[in-house]
């Protein structure tokens, strides 16, 4: 019972987590300001963006639904820390596992977007509502290749268990290799559900002011900016978890630390990947991912068929 | 207590969020502060980003005379950003009035309608002057409680 409470609120659950969001937010910011030329925030800067907005006043809009507006915001941050309980980090084990928590793990990770849309909705702002709807019609573009593309990985490791497939590549490390185009695909997909450029469609300032999150300030504010930090370094995770898991053959010092540095990999990976891209349309993203996004996944899948045939 | 207030008090200096606001300047100015924006002058490195939203934003830079048009418009933007909140005026006309001062369609300075911290005169103010202006009004932050203290 300690043993669980210790798991969930401090290692590796919320404590953890918050932590290490915050951190690979500073990471993601410094470096998508050193490829523009720039100096870029100090290390401190998301910690100080943090405790200053929760020493803010919280606003909630007259004409808005009080309930809900208040509760989406701590939806989306426990979905999101649910799931790193779930994630290997520490040798073979993670915090908690059965068979299919990957499936889960998954789903876990769509909970930020709809609360973000309940949100939106009920603040009942234009601005607000144009950005839930937005956000809502790019889920049904990513998500579909994001879970083809990790569970192609899952079905070659015959197994829907996070901590049986990380064991299983980590035992086999070539077998990585055979989904680099999966990796490819969620990595595009992961752009699209944390809602960066080219995808950051439902945020896009210049356009819809800050979509979903233009009612909200102060606290709420800030746990909705912890919720997508920590659904950043979760997706991250869970990609290391599912295609790269060689750290864990290492031990449990070394091995969580190139774990760290692996996850912060992906993140650096995504900044860069923001960097060099511009906003598309709604249309153009969801013509983006179904046309080739798609089509990509499903080659994956159908790859990792044919070697479960010849291989295993 | 007072260790969570130092705490408060250090975040809000790292971190002023701004929204800029042309209340009815020549553009001009609105040039110039975007100009501090960009990447040559990288305010983040103070922490510094630009709000889309009023309910984001801490510091409103105002730049230009207050027209009678733009008047209410200014008063709820204000309204609408969270407490604890700050009011930069930028270039003379939003100082004063300026050259604009006593036309029939211009009410004043920014400070005839709301409460205004720090004054960057210039026509228009330099992005350095606009830096320095909100460098300054930050630091008089960390001063405030050591004086009622
Ligand atoms: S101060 Fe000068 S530059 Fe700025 S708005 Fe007024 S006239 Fe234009």
């Amino acid at each position: 019972m300690l043993n669980s409470l210790f798991f969930i609120l401090v290692f590796p659950g919320f404590l953890f987590v918050s932590f290490f969001g915050l951190v690979a937010e500073y990471v993601d910011r410094k470096i998508y300001a050193r490829l523009q030329n720039r100096v870029g925030p100090p290390w401190f800067q998301t910690f100080a963006d943090f405790i200053k907005l929760l020493g803010k006043e919280d606003i909630v809009p007259c004409e808005a639904n009080a309930r809900m507006f208040g509760l989406a915001p701590i939806f989306a941050l426990s979905a999101v820390v649910t799931v790193f309980l779930y994630i290997p980090i520490w040798r073979y084990d993670a915090a908690f596992s059965f068979n299919g928590d990957i499936i889960m793990a998954l789903y876990l990770l769509t909970i930020p977007t709809l609360a973000f849309f309940i949100g939106g909705w009920y603040s009942t702002s234009l601005f607000a509502r144009l950005g839930s709807v937005r956000c809502v019609t790019q889920l049904f573009a990513y998500e579909v290749p994001l879970f083809m593309s990790i569970l192609s990985a899952a079905l070659l490791a015959n197994s829907w268990s996070l901590r049986d497939i990380a064991n299983f590549y980590s035992l086999r490390p070539a077998y990585c290799l055979f989904n680099l185009l999966g990796f490819a695909v969620s990595m595009v997909a992961l752009l699209g559900k944390l809602e960066k450029a080219p995808f950051d469609i439902p945020e896009a300032e210049t356009e819809i002011v800050a979509g979903a999150f233009t009612e909200y300030s102060g606290r709420l504010l800030a746990l909705l900016r912890l919720a997508i930090d920590i659904e950043m370094v979760v997706g991250a995770a869970l990609f290391v978890a599912v295609f790269f898991p060689f750290a864990l053959a290492l031990g449990a010092a070394l091995g969580f630390i190139v774990f760290i540095i692996e996850v912060l990999a992906v993140v650096a990976l995504l900044s860069l990947m923001r960097t060099v891209v511009a906003r598309l349309r709604i249309d153009q993203m969801i013509d983006f991912c179904w046309k080739y996004l798609v089509p990509l996944a499903l080659l994956q899948l159908l790859i990792n068929l044919i070697l479960k045939g010849v291989l295993v | 207590m007072g260790l969570i207030k130092k705490v408060v008090t250090w975040a809000r200096i790292k971190s002023p969020w701004i929204l800029h606001f042309n209340t009815g300047a020549c553009n001009a100015c609105d040039i110039e502060i975007i100009a501090a924006l960009t990447p040559r002058y990288d305010l983040e490195r103070f922490g510094v980003q630009l709000k889309g939203t009023p309910r984001h934003a801490d510091v409103l830079v105002c730049s230009g005379p207050v027209t009678r048009q733009i008047e209410d418009r200014l008063v709820r933007i204000y309204e609408q950003m969270p407490e604890p909140k700050f009011v930069v005026a930028v270039g003379t006309c939003s100082c004063t009035g300026g050259v604009f001062n006593g036309c029939y369609n211009v009410r004043g300075g920014i400070s005839s309608v709301i409460p205004v911290s720090a004054f960057i005169p210039g026509c228009p103010a330099s992005p350095k002057a606009i830096i320095d202006g909100v460098a300054k009004l930050l630091a008089s932050l960390a001063e405030e409680p050591k004086k009622k203290g």
